[in-house]
């Protein structure tokens, strides 16, 4: 089975728990092992919102997840990135896993939303899904929803 | 034993902020303002025990007279801060071997 890491950023969007749950979900009828890695906090909030661990049963501290990582450890990164150190987390696990990524980049403000978009195109091959958006996830679900038709094909 | 900068900057305080809760763009400045030799490694690379988080080349000054490190540290909710921090010779050795395009300032 090919295994799938969420990378997950600072949970102070309210857009990143539920879409995080539906990526895992996604990504796992599509016939991926899913492993979140994110910061306590992030995790208790998945934890809140899947209790009984239906979308979500494998979870890892995300500096754990860095320590140990190595090359082509996952098939696929997906990472949400809303924030500067978001960019930088993403980059890095990027280069050290060296495996196809997907970055979901969401800001409502535009200048930064740019900033982050050319952070990532200058520094990945990542494919990029992106959106202004804070509290409503449904841009990003329907973005979501086309980028990873690609996986299923 | 092998120097882990998480458990020294939580238990010693002979280490100096230079920057705190910055972007890395900003932080990586400092650095290259700040010491006076840079070297640059890759992201993930292991300094001090830990791994560099950034967007390539990171740079790690050094400061061999004061025997001397400054890098950068980020966190997913706080940002990137700068810490330099004193440490044995044998760690700057370290930060050399692993260096992807070093040069003096």
């Amino acid at each position: 089975m090919k295994k799938a890491l969420i990378l997950l950023g600072c949970p102070e969007s309210p857009s990143q728990t539920p879409l995080a749950l539906y990526t895992a979900h996604k990504l796992t009828k599509i016939g991926f092992e899913v492993t979140v890695a994110s910061t306590p906090s992030a995790s208790k909030l998945l934890e809140v919102s899947d209790s009984e661990g239906f979308y979500v049963n494998k979870k890892i501290d995300l500096e754990l997840c860095l320590e140990d990582l190595e090359e082509k450890e996952y098939d696929l990164l997906v990472g949400f990135v809303h924030k500067d150190a978001a960019v930088s987390y993403f980059v890095t696990f990027y280069h050290i896993l060296n495996t196809r990524s997907i970055a979901i980049v969401f800001e409502k403000d535009s200048d930064l939303l740019e900033k982050f978009l050319n952070d990532l195109k200058e520094n990945t091959d990542a494919t990029l899904i992106s959106a202004r958006a804070y509290h409503n996830p449904t841009p990003l679900r329907v973005k979501i929803d086309k980028a990873f038709k690609v996986l299923e094909d | 034993m092998s120097f882990c900068l998480e458990l020294h900057l939580q238990q010693s305080e002979d280490y100096e902020i230079l920057i705190s809760k910055a972007g890395f763009k900003e932080a990586k400045k400092v650095i290259e303002n700040h010491s006076p030799r840079i070297l640059y490694v890759k992201p993930g690379a292991k300094v001090l025990g830990a791994r560099i988080i950034g967007i390539p080349p990171i740079p790690i000054g050094i400061d061999e007279s004061q025997s001397r490190i400054t890098l950068p540290y980020t966190k997913p909710c706080h940002g990137t801060a700068v810490v330099d921090l004193p440490v044995e010779k044998e760690e700057i050795d370290k930060v050399k071997a692993i260096a992807v395009n070093p040069r003096k300032k």
